[in-house]
This record gives C-alpha cells, structure tokens and sequence, in this order.
C-alpha cells in the first residue's frame, strides 16, 4: 500500500512540476505557440479519451468528434443560456457528453470491431450537421462562447490566448492526472484483462458488457470536456468545428503514441499541432497555392496513420521500452 | 519495482522542462524594430484576406484574390506606396466561420499581416469579430466583402470597416422597385437562413414588400435536389415576380432548376449572386438570364465606356492572365484600389491607428467605382448607401434601365429610397491613385 502512495504522490508531484514549468513557459514564447499550446492541450484530452477507450477497453471508436461536438454545444449552451462559469460548463460539458456516451455504450458493447467502427463513423458523419436542424442551436453560422477578456489582475499584457492557454492547459492536467488514476485503478486493470482475453475475464468475474459501457461513458466525458475546450479556442461553436477529419486526427493521434501509453498522448498532440505548420511548409515548397494547403493536412495525416501501423504498431521506441521492462 | 524507475525518468523530464522555462524567461522580449508597425517593413506592406477558394460557395469568390494582387501588382510596378510595395496573403476559409477563424488566427499569428482587406462573408466575418478580436487587438479589417448592416455598429466592430451597402439598404432598394413595377404580382422570395438573410428580410418589411411565398436555404447546402425543391415551391404558390437573394451558387442552382423544370418568372437577383459569368459558369443557360433583372453598386462589367471598367479592364489584361473581367474581379480591383488610397493617406510610416484614422477623416473623397458616396466618418462606418437596377442583356451584361445609371440611395433604418443623381470621384490617371 504504501508503494501505492508513494507513486500517487510522486506522480501528483510531476503534473505539479509540468504546469509550473508551462505556466513560464506561457510567459516567454511567442502569441503563435501560446495559442497552439492550447489546441496542443485540447488534443491531449482528447487522445486521452481513445487511450482509455481503445487503448485499454478494447472498443474502437471513430465517432469521438460527434461526442466532443456533444460537449461543445453543451458547453456553449450552459454557458449563454444559464450564465453559468467556465469550469461550471466545462463540467457540464463532461457529465451531458458522458450520458450521451452511456446510452451510445449500450449499443456499442454489442458490436465489435468493424461495426463499431461504422456505427461511430456514421455519428461522426450525421451528428454535428444535426445542429442545422434546430435554430437554438444556431446552424451553420453557430453560437458564439465568448469566455471573456481575462481577468484585469493579471495584468494589461496578458493576452486573450494565454488566457485560452491557462485554462486549456489546467483543464488537460487535471483530466489526464485522473486518467491516470482511473487507468491505474482496479477498472484500468479490469479492462486491460477484457481486452487481451475477454473470456478469462468474464470466468475471473468481470462483467464485460457493463465494464465496456463505463469504458465508453468515461471515455465520452473525457471528450465532451475536449469539445468545449475546442469551441472555447474558437470561440464559437458550428458544425464545421467537428468535422470527420478530427475525429480521424485525434485517433491517428493515439495510435500514433502507442495507444496504451497516455504519456504518448503528448507526442500524438504535438505532431496534430504541427502538422497544418508543416503542410504549409510544405504547400510553399510545392508553389504555395492555397489550394494545396488546405489539402494537405488532411493527406498527412492519413499518410502518418498508415506508415505508423505498418511500421510502428505500438507507437515509438519509448512505449516499447517501457512495455519491455514491465515484462 | 519499475515503477520507481519510471516515476524517476518522469521526474527527471519534468525537472529539466522546468529548468529550460526558467532559463528561458530570463531572455530579453523579441527585439522587434522599433520603428514600423506589425506587417510593414521598410520596403513591404504585408495584406491578409480570408475568402472561399475551395468548397460550395467557391465559385466566382475564387476570382477576388487574384485579381486584388493584379492590381496591387500593377501599383508595386509604378512605384508602390510611398516606395513600399503590397503583398497580400491569401487564405481560403471554404466560406466555415470555423476556418475564417483559423486562418485568420493564422495572419494574425503566423504572417502577422498589418490589416486584413476584403475578408468575405457575414457569419465569417462575425466569427472573426467574436474570436480572433481583430477589434480588442487594434487589427484593422478594410471593406470587408459582406452587406450585413450591423457590421457598421462602431461600438462592436471599432476597426470593421464595411464598404458594400447593407443587405437591408439593397432589399428596401429592391422592395421599393418591385411596389412601383410589379404591384399585384405574387411574389417570391429565396434567401439564406442566416444574417445575410434576416437582413434582407428586415429590408423588404421596411420597403412594406409581402411575400406570398419565402424559401429558405441553409448556407452550403445548395444543390440540384434542393434547386428543384425550391423551384417545386415557387411554382406551387403561383409566384410571378421571385427575387434570390442568395450566394452565386444558390443563385445558379436556383435558375438552372427553372429552367430544368420550365417554370417562368420574372427573377430579380441579388447583387451578391448575381454575377452572369459565375452564373454561366455553374451552368445556368443563357436564355434564363436574359431578361432577368439585378441590382449593383458598381458600374457594369460588360460597361466599356465607363472610365473606371476600361482602366480595371486594361489592368485585369495585363496582370491577370485569362480572367473574365466579371463583378467578381470588379469588385477585387476597386476594393484594392481602394485600398491603396487608404495605405497612401496614412502617410509614409504607416500605423494601423494611422490607417483607420486616415479612412475617417479621408475616405469618402476616395475614388472608387460606385456611383454612391463612402460614408466613413469619425462616428460612421457606413460605406457605400446606394444602387441602380438593371436587365440582363442576351450575352448576359446588365445594362441599368433606361439606358443611364439611377442610384436609388437610403439607410439601414426607416429613411426613405430616394434617387439622386450619380456622381464620383473622376478616376485617377492610369488608374494610379495619387491622394
């Protein structure tokens, strides 16, 4: 036990240290990597949300751009209509995504493989376009989330985006610390067993299907949280913020890291963030014809996909290290 | 026992993150040269735009860009602005708010422009209002290409400045035309579900115009299916006289869905859908046109012997290869010429508080192509107020009615539509403005 304890605290002491290190950090570089420091956290909640998902109970989801686009809207909504806080919306995000993700979970315990993966893909195709049907909802032209300018105590040159970046990057923090804690617990354990040998799991007692709905009910929260993060960078929230492509990204994101490895989930983030960076660069090299460019990202991150599955399956040289020692 | 190991390498890369952080917060804040505002540099003026290259409403807009650089070309070959020559980033949004966002981000961030010019649409440019807040960031935004009225509200949008008279302005303009040609008629109406639609709406109520029959279109969902349903309503409520106040491809679909399904009406179309070679382009026959009626701000295209068409003819020639001088590329070279006054009366080291202050004090002696004044002052935003309504011509050139251009002015609000005889600025030699 007191093992345990030790490496809870040791393990609170690294997030500690991390936020303290991006909280300066926030304060030297430049506007540009500020803002991308907040997408940045916003993808690492939600690899965080197929790491748990796909990467210990064993379901494939290809919908979680629908579910962040659950969390977005309920965000925006909570936050305009009721005038609630920020965090007050962001966890409402987290509990009306979750909810939608139990019912969704219900259905998906049952599929497997492909199905799942069509069934989710088809959310993630129809769901967001649902919002052009209702006018509360706004349509194409959206709601606007405006979060406000940051408080004056903070001084007159703290900008707009370090403010996203101070709550995107708390928020990240505290969901993947417990993550962590969940992955490690006596549920993390119970569907990493479902996942590699469902049969000897059930026979040691695990009820499978009620461990995989509170798989996905998490893993649902985890991304709602993601959305309303997204729509807040944004600041606004339309369908054509969740469009299949991110759905794709933040998956190709998680395998990309090993989708065991949560740590990894940074990696996964930061090539996400950096590839519209790269596409540019490359789009210039090609002619810089902005037609190329708005292409490119697209087919980078599907040619990343492909090449990290054939060649590195359990993500980079880290995961495996340390999945070799833990032998 | 590995965890430990674990535990300790964590720690060690969170300490050494620590430590790069701290080292680097003891860095000097980026040297920027003192001594010229963000986007300029002693021999550049650096433009952004944000517009539809690609995607549903693509069609037309895709011409704006290019023809904004030909002209700003044509000024950097004769000298430039005060020795500085333009350069205009471009970036295509897919008409999204979400990416007019993001790209914007981008030219704020990345390319770090010195304003943005001629960024189009109503729910992009709003989305930009709200969260890139070109405003709170002093960033101006010049003759953005969208007519939707609120824009000009100083208070929300302090550096918008719209140039396009407002969709309200133009529906009044329309709704007054159609009481005193078409009375009694039944009349029809397609307009998208959005701002640019409540506008118009807001217009033809002012105007005291009813329509027998409203279709709405949400914003990129245009396509043969829906032409047909659209065209199934009209023809069932009987409408005679429809009006489409939509994007050109709205327009198009609309049109060449009656002409699919023979239906007759007299259209009036809007001037945001109602360029002929866009239309042509997305394969509405000629014969529809014809006879169609529009309302523009701006001079015909196919008008050869207006002063300002020859010149941006001329120029669209030389430094546009194998464009069609349509409204589109009208509309790029005035907003461009436009412009480059604005860059001129802010004198020779350019600040962007310089340039908006430059737009209040002189931007309504600038020369431009409409026949309507620029109303920028210290406490108005509101650009161009009027317009003249045409007939499309068998080769599809609008020609005003009667044979001379009448501009109809009014406001956003209760004012009346009057007619005022057109007068402007006279171009400036070779097309070079020397304000």
């Amino acid at each position: 036990m007191g093992e345990v304890h030790k490496s809870r605290s040791i393990r609170l002491l690294v997030f500690i240290v991390i936020a303290l290190a991006a909280f300066f950090l926030s304060n030297v570089v430049d506007e540009l990597r500020v803002f991308q420091g907040a997408s940045l956290s916003v993808y690492i909640v939600a690899i965080a949300s197929i790491v748990l998902l796909t990467g210990y109970s064993g379901q494939i989801s290809l919908g979680h751009g629908a579910l962040m686009a659950i969390g977005g809207y309920s965000a925006v909504l909570a936050h305009n209509h009721w005038k609630v806080s920020i965090p007050i919306s962001f966890a409402i995000a987290i509990v009306s995504t979750a909810f939608f993700g139990s019912i969704l979970g219900w259905a998906a315990a049952r599929l497997k493989g492909p199905y799942l993966a069509g069934t989710t893909l088809a959310l993630a195709v129809g769901l967001p376009s649902l919002a052009n049907q209702f006018s509360v909802l706004g349509g194409e032209q959206g709601l606007a989330f405006d979060v406000g300018a940051p408080p004056k105590s903070l001084g007159s040159d703290f900008t707009q985006y370090k403010w996203y970046f101070w709550i995107c990057a708390l928020a990240a923090l505290i969901i993947v610390w417990i993550t962590q804690n969940i992955l490690t617990s006596r549920y993390g354990r119970q569907w990493r067993a479902m996942r590699s040998a469902p049969i000897s799991a059930s026979l040691s007692g695990i009820q499978i299907g009620r461990s995989k709905v509170l798989a996905f009910t998490i893993s649902s929260g985890i991304a709602g949280l993601a959305g309303a993060m997204l729509v807040m960078t944004l600041n606004l929230v339309t369908p054509s913020a969740f469009p299949l492509s991110l759905s794709f990204a933040i998956v190709t994101g998680a395998v990309l890291a090993g989708v065991t490895n949560l740590g990894g989930g940074v990696i996964g983030a930061l090539v996400l963030v950096a590839i519209p960076d790269i596409a540019d660069l490359l789009a210039g090299k090609m002619g810089g014809a902005e037609k190329i460019s708005a292409n490119l990202p697209g087919f980078i991150t599907s040619l990343i996909l492909i090449v990290t599955v054939l060649l590195l399956p359990n993500g980079p040289k880290l995961s495996k290290l340390v999945s070799h020692k833990t032998k | 026992m590995f965890g430990s190991i674990r535990h300790k390498r964590s720690l060690v890369a969170a300490a050494t993150l620590a430590t790069a952080a701290l080292t680097l917060s003891t860095l000097p804040a980026q040297a920027f040269s003192p001594h010229y505002e963000v986007g300029v540099s002693a021999s550049t003026i650096k433009l952004g735009i944000t517009i539809p290259l690609t995607g549903s409403a693509a069609p037309g807009y895709n011409k704006v860009p290019a023809a904004m650089s030909a002209y700003f070309n044509y000024v950097n070959d004769n000298g430039g602005v005060n020795g500085r020559k333009i350069s205009l980033v471009v970036k295509d949004d897919a008409y999204l708010p979400t990416l007019a966002v993001a790209k914007t981000n981008d030219l704020v961030l990345k390319d770090k422009v010195f304003a943005v010019v001629g960024a189009l649409g109503t729910a992009n440019n709003k989305a930009v209002a709200s969260s890139v807040n070109l405003g709170r960031r002093g960033i101006p935004s010049l003759f953005i290409n969208t007519g939707y009225s609120g824009f000009a509200d100083k208070a929300k949008y302090p550096t918008t400045y719209p140039l396009l008279p407002s969709y309200i302005v133009e529906a009044k303009i329309m709704g007054q035309y159609i009481k005193d040609n078409y009375a009694g008629k039944k009349l029809g109406l397609i307009y998208q579900d959005d701002d640019f639609g409540s506008d118009a709406q807001a217009g033809f109520k002012a105007a005291g115009v009813k329509f027998d029959v409203s279709v709405p279109y949400a914003s990129g969902s245009q396509s043969a299916a829906s032409g047909a349903a659209w065209v199934g309503k009209l023809k069932a409520a009987g409408a005679e006289v429809v009006v489409v106040f939509g994007v050109s491809s709205a327009t198009g679909v609309a049109l060449a869905a009656s002409a699919a399904l023979s239906y007759k009406a007299q259209w009036i179309l809007g001037s945001v859908g109602g360029d002929a070679t866009t239309l042509k382009a997305l394969g509405v026959p000629a014969a529809i046109l014809t006879g169609a009626q529009g309302a523009s701000f701006l001079p015909s295209p196919g008008d050869a012997t207006d002063e300002y068409i020859k010149q941006f003819q001329d120029i669209n020639t030389k430094y546009n290869a194998g464009a069609v001088f349509d409204n589109n590329v009208l509309i790029a070279m005035n907003t461009a010429m436009l412009t480059v006054q604005a860059l001129r009366a802010a004198g020779s080291n350019p600040t962007r508080a310089g340039l908006m202050a430059a737009l209040e004090s002189k931007g309504g002696s600038f020369a431009s192509a409409s026949f309507s004044p620029i109303l920028y002052s210290s406490s108005s935003h509101v650009g161009y107020t009027g317009y003249w309504i045409g007939k499309y011509n068998s080769s599809g050139v609008m020609l005003p009615d009667g044979g001379k251009y009448t501009l109809y002015t009014t406001d956003s609000g209760a004012g009346a539509v009057n007619t005022v005889a057109s007068k402007r600025p006279a171009m400036p030699a070779k097309g070079l403005p020397n304000n």
